[in-house]
């Protein structure tokens, strides 16, 4: 219950925030977009697939055309991905750093609930906000092109889910990194950082950080660094696979959620040691 | 009943490098506050007030000692179940209206329903806020944020409330309807910690008072006890001194100063002062009172912090 009215208070202060009406105002200009541009047309031939009543694709078998919409949802995904990842962090990365203020935490703590519930509380809070602008999106995408391509296809459904998770993967580092820092400039600098730099790098360690050094203990460091770390960029691949109906590896989803279990517990840990 | 009770407790706050910065906050404190008292702390800034009030709360960790409320450690959550807490430039949502603040806090402290909305109602209309609940908290005067946070600190109906400034930026009528407001809920049996500057506010309602110092305990008693001044009485003449009293009086080695409508006596004892107004009487000299001396809380608060000062 009292979980509940912290997700419900956080939900109402991002409700209040600028930045998640704007998500969602992007997310209704992209499918307003997506509703004009993407329609199908029968010939004797088979389906042409159009974009702004242009032939974007030959005369194809239904089988083929199932296999094109399905790349376009798996790009239009992609896009998603990388949107709630930028915009997503931006709009809710102070979340943590506005609770642990002076003045409000004062507030929260005086209340019969324990630390690590308020941080939960918070970041359910986020993601629940997260979730419901990635529904919206996707939802909406899947009636577009349900009704203009025939297609009603339950897989994009199911990337809401995916991508929901990896968010949620990355946001319990924000929250890690809101608790110790308690600055949400740093803590968004810093996950950017992660994102663009440190998480490419290390993905593509075998090609990048092996070449430092042949040690096996750097290795076994690099390689542990990669695997305590969400492994997002493995887990958008396997986002794409799943929408383009083939087969995937559950791996880097297990491992990441281990990985964010492990920050969401660090910050916890951090938290309650704090003097406020 | 003992409502808070802290034994022996310190805090040292460590900062710098490797911790080489130590300040001593708070050292060896103990106290015990019966339930329905009005209980105030004292003291000037850095002696510890807050630090004891966050320890309580939870906010903030003793390094030595223990504490309860309620009988269960502060550390605890369901220590705070039955516990309200304004504290010191608290900060709301400037989005949430006065009613969205109670109901926020309140489900908090696992309030919810009609109840909650019926309490956040009666709330605002005891701290005089009923025509704002529906106006967005940004548009509030601090003394309009003041009401609401001890509404808030209300809201679920606590049997301990902590105070920290309650009157602070409230206009006088505000600060008598607060007074009233705690008078009233120490008579429905309310335990209520009290830390204000405003020492001739907390005159008016404590029970007992603790005065600290450089987190240190100088002090604790209640507000006649730590306002006497001894044997000393004025007493109230309707006539002027006549000087054959004056005489007999320094005769007598009685130790007393004029002032306009009287004199002040210093006396060991009841009968002593008899003796005094026994020689009035008897020098024709018309006796219109005589009431025991006493010095503010605020001139016994500043006697006790200077004499701990002074080498």
């Amino acid at each position: 219950m009292k979980l509940l009215a912290l997700v419900r208070m956080t939900l109402r202060e991002l409700a209040a925030k600028a930045t998640i009406i704007i998500l969602a105002a992007i997310s209704t200009i992209v499918l307003l977009g997506l509703a004009l541009a993407v329609s199908t047309s029968v010939t004797q031939e088979g389906t042409i697939l159009q974009l702004f009543g242009q032939q974007a694709t030959p005369p194809m078998p239904q089988e083929e055309l199932v296999t094109a919409i399905r790349s376009m949802q798996a790009g239009l995904a992609g896009g998603l991905f990388t949107g709630i990842i930028l915009f997503g962090i931006f709009a809710t990365a102070g979340v943590v750093p506005d609770a642990l203020e002076k003045g409000t935490v004062d507030l929260y703590l005086s209340k019969p609930i324990a630390r690590w519930e308020l941080l939960l509380g918070k970041y359910l809070g986020a993601v629940v906000a997260i979730f419901a602008n990635v529904i919206y999106f996707v939802l909406g995408a899947w009636v577009i092109f349900g009704l203009k391509c025939h297609l009603w296809d339950a897989r994009i459904l199911l990337s809401a889910v995916t991508i929901t998770f990896m968010f949620a993967c990355l946001y319990a580092v924000v929250t890690f990194l809101a608790v110790v820092t308690r600055n949400t400039p740093i803590s968004i600098i810093l996950v950017y950082l992660y994102l663009f730099i440190i998480g490419s790098v290390l993905q593509n360690r075998e090609g990048s950080l092996y070449l430092i050094s042949e040690n096996t203990a750097f290795r076994a460091v690099v390689d542990g660094i990669y695997y305590l770390l969400p492994q997002l960029s493995a887990m958008r691949d396997n986002g794409a696979r799943q929408l383009m109906a083939q087969e995937m590896d559950w791996r880097p989803f297990v491992q990441s959620f281990l990985s964010s279990a492990l920050f969401f517990f660090g910050g916890a840990v951090v938290l309650k040691r704090r003097d406020f | 009943m003992i409502a808070i009770a802290t034994e022996q407790l310190s805090k040292t706050y460590v900062s710098g490098f490797r911790g080489k910065r130590r300040v001593q906050a708070l050292h060896d404190l103990t106290l015990s506050v019966e339930s329905g008292e009005i209980f105030s702390l004292l003291g000037p800034n850095g002696a510890g007030k807050t630090t004891a009030i966050k320890i309580l709360l939870s906010l903030t960790r003793q390094t030595e000692g223990s504490a309860t409320l309620l009988g269960h450690d502060v550390s605890s959550p369901r220590a705070r179940a039955k516990v309200g807490f304004l504290p010191e430039n608290h900060r709301y949502p400037g989005y949430l209206t006065g009613q969205q603040v109670l109901r926020s806090f309140g489900a908090l402290s696992g309030i919810s329903g009609v109840h909650l909305r019926s309490r956040a109602a009666m709330l605002l209309e005891l701290v005089g806020m009923k025509e704002w609940g529906r106006v967005k908290v940004k548009r509030y005067s601090k003394g309009m944020m003041q009401r609401l946070g001890l509404a808030q600190a209300m809201v679920n109906d606590p049997d301990v409330l902590f105070l920290d400034e309650p009157t602070d930026g409230v206009d006088p009528v505000g600060r008598a309807e607060i007074r009233d407001v705690l008078r009233d809920l120490k008579t429905r049996g309310k335990t209520i910690f009290l830390n204000s500057h405003l020492l001739s506010e907390v005159e008016l309602v404590s029970d007992r008072v603790a005065i600290l110092d450089k987190g240190r305990l100088l002090k604790v008693g209640t507000v006649d006890e730590l306002t006497a001044t001894g044997e000393r009485y004025h007493v109230g003449l309707a006539d002027g001194l006549t000087q054959a009293f004056r005489t007999e009086a320094s005769a007598k080695v009685m130790a007393f100063v004029e002032e306009r409508n009287g004199l002040v006596v210093d006396v060991a004892s009841i009968p002593e002062l008899n003796a005094v107004i026994d020689l009035l009487r008897r020098h024709g000299i018309q006796i219109a009172s005589v009431t025991k001396e006493r010095s503010t809380l605020e001139e016994s608060f500043l006697s006790l912090i200077k004499r701990e000062v002074a080498p």
